[in-house]
């Protein structure tokens, strides 16, 4: 690499970049921090040790692993077909792909009550089976899998379309099979794409909160995810434990992100 | 690949291990019987503190636990909630209408008001939080009309609070108790109505979001619960509670989901927690946490923190619930009527 010297120009798109980024994220973080904090490590340790506070992130956690799992083997699907076949609606279906990004998650809660709720069009059918979706947990998890769908698509299909025909061409000329062909050769340059795809997905899908507090109906320690505890704790005056579940999401998601981000380097350095 | 392995297996120890730490949960074999309350949102801390002392009692009495599962929404959430399928037992609620609602769809059975305290287990009235020391002087209901005040109040669409608060400025002024209308004239009862609801910077979902968001700095006065600003001062804050010479008596219903229980097979637990809520034991606690109550005992041994109201009424003023939703509160009511005059300016 050659050293450029800056102009002032860049040094000024910089600064403004920097105090953007700066008051957007790194403010908020600040104040989190502090919050925890601000009254001594032992209402911390308070909070830690609350069982409802496990309970929902565990049940936050169950519900995205569970939705990144089905993503991202639909999500991949999806992309596949769109990308590679021709049929009737496809655009349509391509364009249904966004709605999640459209609707508010109060909206995608609604929806699934009109749907699963005692008056919905579908209670029968569950209840004939003895089956609960609304204000419980598979409820949750639907409508987490609904606001998650973009993420995976989004990212594959611009995958999907770069493809390199000729490789699979020659795969097969060679005698690959149909299985062997993908995983020898369209896998590897899905990988990027797919650590992107679950990271997204999954700081998605621990953050909803409209749409699970509606179909869950926030029952303590049993339909609680992690955000709808920090609601309730501000409505309750329990800020340290807010701030504290607050913390502790932010930073299973920057985690995630910087372990995605770090692998995505790697591999980077390595075909360099 | 091999990235792509490290990546999964991070991911899911992280996801395992958090996971993994459920920590027992509800779950309950023979011997254990199991209560779903659905409230709303202000009594919450006293429930905190009574559900511990039944389930000891319930215990004693019987040698079985009890687990509660529990949910505090905004009064109407709530109402909905359960009639949409949320399982509830028991529901706590802010007004009549809200346990109608669950009647009416058939979930309720018995007639709940039919005992000694109509049904209802705590009462409230409706007041004002100001801020320290009273700056701007604010006394009475006339006060909320000057221009320039900012005033937080929850969305009557949503939260019970925010119509107990419509109903207390509307019924004071139709009564003829505040200064400068004259009674029994609802175009001026409108008009009150109008230059509040004209003041009104942020309209909460419940009565809880908008006293914290009155805690947060946001407005110079709330109208709210008299036993929200109690609750709220006990958490330390420092704002302060002033009780308007006419406002309206809060009557908090609280019923038993005949359905659900009797789907549940919690029928015989459900109805000892409610008689539990109102012995005078279980009512000094409501007592302690801002809230009037209906048991004469324990009213008596707190009269001296709930000062008697000029002119008190309750909602038999507007004749009832079912004329209230129509009237005042329905598509194209009064409210409605209000609150669209305000828009147009």
């Amino acid at each position: 690499m050659i050293k450029e010297r800056k102009t002032w120009g860049a040094r000024v798109l910089i600064g403004v970049v920097m105090i953007y980024m700066g008051i957007l994220i790194i403010a908020p973080l600040v104040g989190l921090v502090t919050g925890v904090f601000e009254r001594g490590l032992q209402p911390v340790f308070l909070t830690l040790t609350l069982p409802l506070l496990h309970q929902s992130l565990s049940l936050s956690l169950q519900i995205a692993l569970v939705v990144v799992v089905v993503q991202t083997i639909f999500g991949t699907l999806i992309a596949w077909v769109l990308v590679r076949q021709d049929f009737r609606f496809k655009t349509v279906l391509n364009g249904f792909i966004d709605i999640p990004f459209a609707i508010s998650g109060v909206v995608v809660g609604y929806m699934l009550l009109l749907l699963f709720g005692r008056q919905g069009l579908l209670f029968p059918l569950v209840d004939w089976l003895n089956f609960r979706v609304a204000f419980a947990v598979p409820g949750m998890f639907l409508a987490t899998l609904f606001v998650c769908l973009p993420f995976m698509v989004r990212e594959m299909i611009p995958v999907f379309e770069n493809l390199d025909r000729q490789q699979e061409k020659a795969a097969a000329t060679l005698g690959a099979n149909t299985w062997l062909r993908f995983w020898r050769v369209i896998f590897p340059q899905m990988k990027t794409a797919l650590i992107y795809g679950i990271t997204l997905t999954f700081a998605r899908a621990m953050g909803e909160f409209g749409s699970v507090l509606v179909i869950g109906g926030g029952i303590r320690g049993r339909t609680e995810t992690a955000t709808v505890f920090i609601f309730r704790s501000l409505d309750e005056r329990r800020f340290v434990d807010a701030y504290v579940a607050a913390l502790i999401l932010g930073f299973l998601s920057v985690l995630i992100v910087l372990v995605a981000d770090g692998i995505k380097k790697a591999r980077e350095k390595k075909e360099s | 690949m091999k990235q792509i392995k490290i990546f999964t297996l991070f991911f899911i120890s992280v996801a395992m291990a958090l996971a993994g730490c459920t920590g027992g949960g509800a779950e309950g074999g023979s011997g254990t019987d199991r209560i779903v309350l659905a409230a709303y949102t202000t009594p919450r801390e006293a429930y905190g503190q009574l559900i511990p002392l039944f389930q000891s009692q319930w215990l004693a009495e019987t040698g079985r636990r009890v687990v509660f599962e529990e949910s505090y929404l905004g009064s109407g959430a709530q109402s909905r909630a359960v009639v949409e399928g949320f399982e509830a037992d028991i529901v706590a609620l802010s007004l009549a209408a809200d346990v109608n609602r669950i009647k009416q769809a058939g979930l309720i059975t018995h007639d709940w008001q039919q005992n000694d305290h109509n049904g209802f287990v705590t009462t409230s009235v409706v007041a004002f939080a100001v801020r320290k020391g009273n700056p701007l002087q604010i006394q009475d209901w006339s006060d909320l009309r000057r221009p320039g005040i900012e005033i937080l109040t929850p969305n009557p669409k949503m939260s019970g609070g925010a119509m107990w608060n419509i109903l207390g400025a509307y019924g004071a002024a139709l009564r003829g108790n505040i200064d400068g209308i004259p009674g029994e004239d609802p175009e001026a009862a409108m008009m009150l109505l109008k230059d509040i609801l004209r003041n009104v910077s942020v309209m909460d979902q419940s009565a809880r979001d908008s006293i914290v968001n009155y805690e947060m700095g946001i407005g110079d006065l709330a109208i709210t619960y008299e036993n929200e600003v109690l609750v709220g001062r006990n958490s330390g804050q420092d704002y302060e509670l002033i009780l308007p010479a006419s406002t309206i008596l809060i009557e908090n219903p609280i019923a038993i989901v005949d359905v659900n229980v009797d789907k549940h097979g919690s029928r015989e637990v459900t109805e000892a927690f409610l008689d539990f809520l109102l012995t005078p034991e279980a009512q000094a606690i409501f007592a302690q946490h801002g809230l009037r109550v209906v048991n004469p005992e324990a009213a008596a041994a707190s009269a001296e923190f709930y000062p008697e109201i000029d002119d008190l009424f309750t909602v038999d003023f507007f004749v009832g619930w079912d004329q209230v939703m129509i009237e005042i509160f329905g598509d194209g009511g009064l409210y409605d009527q209000v609150l669209l005059q305000v828009h147009r300016r």
